[in-house]
């Protein structure tokens, strides 16, 4: 029962403006972890703390045993840690961020290449695997503007897949997508869960949350104000809150 | 047809009251330019004098019997140019007719061979190195390398007559040649030091660009030249090498300010998605974000070589003698003192024909670009 993201009183700061309050949190090995909150919340600020995209002040982050350095550590050169951190933890975006100039292909093979150092042929064998597990080995010679959103988003989590991730962030995966295409990704992202990859999920889709999730995270403003199993969050909220944002976002 | 190009005539020249008298005003005005011009290019004009210094124009004061290194480098250099182009469009017939034109008018003209063979040496060179990487791809491969050998050998079979006896139109491409390949690396990487997280190496930077850009090419040139001799007197350059250095760190300020319009117009998803795969700073910028910028400034970047290409007669000030500056030393020859026109109207339309040929080539530069990503 080991924790591979491990918070403790984690603060975050833009300026002034207190993002994340005292953040304690832990996400077991294994775990699919949904966080909801309403729009400004914090829930970006918070997974993108995991990945390094942004940094913290106050308190730690420790993930896959290396310890995430704070802003000010971080502009001294602490970043090793950081590159070895980023190594094992992938991360997808609700705009794919995909890489408009390379082929599906090369999308997937270039980090392995030049990160962990793996040879074309092994790099491109393990990409045409992946792409394979996401239903898109038709499309490996292609531009992701040629293709759709919900490929590129498909694309998207495989390239992440390649480095052999401990841990998956996604933030918003599905709300850039045109409704149709909704399904195909939640698809990719159920098999992954139910092969046994850590995840940290943003996401407005309720139905996924309840069924994948092992634990519901609810933010507000920058606290948490609830965790728990999501039969007992969706049925049972105890927050006041967490209660009207339920209302309000089962409404639609 | 005749109905409606009157009527497009009617209602476009003559539709209201102003229109009509502009019309009248100017159309005759325009076609009596027209005719006279064409008398004068036809009738009037003796064209003899550009065929006699045709030698000058080309290469300047280079010594006549030892002509034919500079022919041969002309050759060399369209090798290059050619094979270049045919990296972003496939060479056609009809690229070729128009190519042929030159060496064909200078035979009507001239009416002998001697001095069309360097010119059809030329062009036939550069025919032969478009249809080589148009047609066998696997030459765009070693095409770097080979450019910069055949740099070499032009720098090792010009060289003996004397370096600062380079000079006409020949000078003038060697010199954009030289400046614009020397001034990307530089500028890319001023661009990326402007954005650097070093206070010192940004302020650096962002310094020498301002300066640059603030000051008149002339006389960066001239300073160059003044102080390369002082700062390092053992390397005893050569007029030519020092306006070329002059240049080029005057043009990789503009090559670093677009660049960095370029940089700045990736957006920060790509950076973000990049960092998150684990990739280094130095390999997110040259493999993410540099390619995607250079796509978007390839129109100003090749701008910036047509500037470089008008901006070359500049180098009188060092004692160079360009392009323009053969053309004034053939008027200043009391015997020639009346065609003035003659050699004017000659440089004009070459400088506009190869500027011509600049855009057009930056324009299927531009759609090669844009083939694949969208
Ligand atoms: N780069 C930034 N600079 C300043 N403030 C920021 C920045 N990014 C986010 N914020 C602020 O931090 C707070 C949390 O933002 P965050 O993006 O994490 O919210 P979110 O829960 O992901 O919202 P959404 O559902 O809209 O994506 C917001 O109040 C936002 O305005
Ligand atoms: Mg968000």
């Amino acid at each position: 029962m080991s924790a591979i993201v491990e918070m403790k009183s984690m603060n975050k700061f833009y300026g002034t403006h207190h993002v994340l309050k005292d953040i304690d949190l832990a996400v077991t090995r294994g775990e699919v972890m949904v966080i909801l909150g309403a729009s400004g919340s914090g829930k970006s600020t918070l997974i993108r703390c995991v990945n390094g995209l942004e940094m913290y002040q106050h308190g730690s982050l420790v993930v896959d045993g290396f310890e995430m350095p704070v802003e000010a550590d971080r502009r001294l050169g602490g970043e090793r840690e950081l590159a070895q951190i980023r190594k094992g933890v992938g991360m997808v975006f609700q705009q794919f961020g995909l890489f408009p100039h390379k082929t599906v292909l090369d999308n997937i093979t270039i980090a392995p290449m030049r990160v962990r150092k793996k040879t074309r042929e092994e790099a491109e064998a393990t990409a045409m695997k992946l792409l394979d597990r996401v239903g898109l080995r038709a499309h490996a010679h292609k531009y992701p503007g040629q293709l759709s959103g919900g490929q590129q988003q498909r694309v998207a989590i495989a390239r992440s897949l390649a480095m052999e991730p401990h841990l998956m962030l996604f933030d918003e995966p599905t709300s850039a997508l045109d409704p149709e295409m909704v399904g195909e990704v939640l698809d990719v992202m159920r098999e992954l869960a139910s092969s046994g990859m850590t995840m940290m999920v943003v996401t407005h889709e309720m139905g996924f949350a309840r069924e994948v999730a092992d634990r519901v995270v609810y933010i507000d403003q920058g606290s948490i104000l609830e965790i728990g199993q999501p039969d007992e969050f969706f049925d049972n909220p105890k927050n006041d809150r967490a209660r009207s944002f339920l209302a309000r976002v089962l409404k639609h | 047809m005749i109905a409606t190009s009157i009527k497009w005539t009617r209602h476009n020249l003559f539709g209201k009251p102003f229109d009509v008298v502009l019309s009248l005003l100017v159309i005759p005005g325009v076609l009596w330019l027209a005719y006279s011009i064409t008398d004068w290019a036809f009738v009037s004009a003796k064209w003899g004098i550009i065929v006699q210094s045709l030698r000058v124009l080309m290469i300047g004061v280079f010594p006549a019997d030892q002509a034919w290194r500079a022919w041969t480098a002309s050759a060399i250099i369209g090798a290059i140019l050619g094979a270049g182009l045919g990296c972003v469009f496939s060479f056609k017939p009809h690229h070729g007719l128009v190519l042929l034109l030159v060496p064909v008018l200078l035979l009507i003209v001239h009416g002998g061979l001697g001095n069309a063979l360097p010119a059809t040496g030329t062009v036939a060179s550069t025919i032969l190195g478009w249809a080589l990487t148009s047609y066998v791809p696997l030459s765009r491969k070693v095409l770097p390398a080979a450019a910069f050998t055949g740099f070499i050998v032009i720098v090792a079979i010009m060289a003996p007559p004397g370096v600062g006896l380079w000079g006409g139109l020949l000078l003038s491409v060697l010199l954009t040649l030289v400046t614009s390949v020397l001034s990307l690396p530089i500028g890319i990487l001023l661009a990326f030091g402007r954005q650097s997280r070093l206070s010192s190496l940004r302020i650096i930077c962002t310094w020498y660009i301002e300066v640059m850009r603030s000051v008149p090419l002339i006389l960066v040139v001239y300073w160059i030249w003044i102080l390369m001799p002082v700062l390092a007197p053992q390397w005893g350059l050569a007029d030519v090498a020092r306006g070329m250095i002059g240049f080029t760190i005057f043009y990789s300020a503009y090559v670093a300010e677009y660049v960095r319009s370029g940089l700045q117009a990736v957006p920060r998803a790509q950076t973000e998605a990049a960092r998150s795969l684990g990739m280094s700073e130095f390999d997110i910028n040259r493999s993410i974000v540099l390619p995607q910028a250079l796509r978007v400034v390839v129109a100003p970047l090749v701008g910036n070589v047509l500037d470089i290409f008008n901006s070359a007669p500049l180098v009188f000030i060092i004692g160079l003698t360009d392009f323009l500056r053969a053309g004034q030393m053939i008027l200043a020859n009391p015997q020639y003192g009346d065609r003035t026109f003659e050699v004017l109207s000659f440089l004009l339309a070459t400088y506009f024909v190869i500027g011509s040929m600049i855009t057009y080539a930056a324009r299927k530069l531009e759609d090669h670009m844009a083939t694949g990503t969208r």
